[in-house]
């Protein structure tokens, strides 16, 4: 359990909070490219770590992300014109560049260069790998672009989506983290999923039902091993890599895709669940890219023209008593995703961590914790948190066959190093 | 149900928990770091679990040492049916196979090992368990 102050200290990611300030260090996922689809396009009203923006794509095709409120009288820039490189407010014809320099002022007089005086906050928004990505750090500090392999490989190998989570999230995070939910949460899913079925490996998690764990840290965050027997006096290891703040992937299984999630802050009660799939040596399937755009796998069907589940909150996450009682799901709800969300938003926009009681398959979260409340106090000191080196993004997940004494860490090194036209460890 | 309005209505109390959690040193070098947390040393670790049995039994260990009272402890755990975890305490200088012959011995008694290089996690995880 933590106290009160130190659950403070990791939930809350507004401006000046110690938290917050460690997000900003991070290039985080912000839009997907198709909420700004061409030039000139209607800007999109974005809120990330408590600060409200806007986005838009001017005339030559530029990105910004700006504060969301004309400097004039505070009017929402969600209502401006986007048109000849910038983005009027309708108010009183201020116009605004991706700079957030304002650059007209046409109800001022014409010899008037107060305009060269009036800049909002912006932030650098870049697309790369499927996804727009913002900075909202210090300009001195931006680090280098994404390396994610997921970014990086060619768009016919990767899908992204996202969806609201309505509450906070680090409570999201742990329930990423969290291995031993899997052989009850998800029970059931294995089988039928078409994105997780099939595999040589879930036999191991079938006939082998209480997995032991193993954590280890690793230079971005750390390495959450999920060992069962196999065969021959080995064991079967899952590994999950957690990078900081939020980056999780997940061990493949047989020739699925593998896949992963940011959990990126809204406010202090609400995130973006980013979740992707992505192969590094083949392109996915229609078959593949239907299921997930269906919410198969990671991924939740959402509403039209929204980015919030079907099922939510408001239905009670369309639970079926009858499908939880005869045993095809586990919990009653529908997918893998759905049902991590349903647990976690239960917990309350923001749980109360001085009431928990943790037991020892917890110490991967326990252990998740401790690295980020270290790793403030290291920003704190001056020192760049992990998870900013490119090093630390280029990792992969690895599911493995291996001696029953070796080190996983050991035996999977290379696997999990990303390695471009190597195909990822899977059983 | 779930808004922030609604989470005041939480039950303020949680449920009571008084949770035994014995520490083991399995090798002296572990001896100081446990001492700290009120634990048993290596050396007491065969008559450390008489009386009333623990909900939880933590064993600590310096990665690359020899450990056979992991098997003692956790053969007494299995039989008394006490969840057991192993932290692993790993000096940088400590080699793989080091650490292998290590993890050979505890793993086998241990519901979940967590290999760190900084005993103040081991700290930082016991405080966590009530």
């Amino acid at each position: 359990m933590l106290r009160t102050e130190q659950n403070d200290l990791l939930t809350q990611t507004g401006p000046g909070t110690p938290m917050g300030g460690m997000f900003r260090r991070y290039w985080i996922p912000a839009l997907l490219p198709e909420e700004l689809p061409g030039n000139e396009c209607p800007p999109v009203r974005v809120k990330l770590l408590s600060e409200r923006l806007i986005a838009f794509r001017d005339t030559n095709g530029r990105y910004g992300l700006i504060d969301e409120f004309c400097a004039h009288r505070g009017i929402s820039l969600w209502f401006g014109r986007n048109e000849e490189c910038g983005l009027r407010c309708p108010y009183h014809g201020w116009k605004y560049d991706v700079t957030g320099q304002c650059m007209d002022m046409p109800s001022e007089p014409e010899h008037s260069d107060f305009a060269s005086k009036v800049k909002l906050t912006s932030y650098p928004l870049v697309e790369r790998g499927g996804m727009l990505w913002a900075y909202m750090g210090p300009p001195e500090l931006q680090p280098p672009l994404p390396e994610w392999e997921f970014a990086t490989v060619p768009p016919a190998h990767s899908f992204m989506s996202k969806r609201l989570q309505e509450c906070n999230w680090l409570q999201a995070l742990e329930g990423g983290i969290d291995s031993s939910h899997v052989s009850f949460l998800h029970r059931g899913d294995l089988n039928s999923d078409p994105l997780f079925k099939g595999a040589r490996g879930n036999q191991y998690n079938l006939s082998d039902a209480r997995p032991v764990f193993e954590v280890v840290e690793s230079a971005g965050g750390l390495y959450i091993g999920a060992r069962r027997n196999a065969e021959n006096d080995r064991y079967y290891w899952r590994i999950t890599q957690w990078v900081m703040p939020s980056f999780t992937m997940i061990a493949p299984r047989g020739d699925h895709s593998v896949h992963g999630h940011f959990w990126i802050p809204i406010d202090d009660e609400t995130c973006w669940t980013w979740s992707f799939d992505y192969h590094p040596t083949r392109p996915l399937t229609d078959e593949e890219v239907a299921a997930m755009r269906a919410g198969k796998g990671i991924h939740a069907k959402v509403i039209p023209g929204t980015y919030r589940a079907v099922a939510n909150k408001d239905n009670d996450y369309l639970i079926d008593r009858a499908a939880q009682k005869a045993g095809r799901t586990y919990s009653g709800v529908e997918g893998f995703a759905m049902q991590d969300q349903a647990v976690q938003e239960s917990m309350g926009p923001i749980v109360d961590r001085t009431k928990e009681t943790l037991v020892s398959t917890d110490s991967g979260i326990i252990m998740m914790r401790q690295r980020l409340l270290r790793a403030i106090r290291a920003i704190e000191d001056g020192m760049t948190p992990p998870g900013i080196d490119v090093a630390h993004q280029k990792v992969r997940s690895a599911a493995v066959v291996l001696p029953r004494d070796q080190p996983f860490k050991d035996g999977a090194r290379e696997a999990m190093i990303a390695q471009p036209g190597v195909a990822p460890a899977t059983v | 149900m779930n808004s922030a309005a609604e989470a005041r209505f939480r039950l303020p109390v949680g449920a009571a928990v008084a949770r035994a959690v014995k520490v083991i040193a399995l090798d002296p070098a572990c001896d100081r770091l446990v001492a700290s947390r009120g634990g048993i040393s290596f050396d007491h670790a065969g008559r450390s679990l008489s009386g009333p049995p623990p909900d939880l039994v933590v064993m600590v260990v310096t990665a690359g040492s020899d450990a056979p009272a992991a098997a003692r402890i956790g053969q007494i755990c299995s039989d008394r049916r006490i969840t057991t975890a192993t932290f692993v305490v790993r000096a940088a200088s400590v080699t793989d196979e080091e650490l292998s012959r290590t993890l050979a011995q505890v793993r086998p008694w241990s519901l979940m090992v967590v290999i760190t290089n900084d005993d103040d996690y081991v700290e930082d995880i016991l405080r966590s368990f009530r």
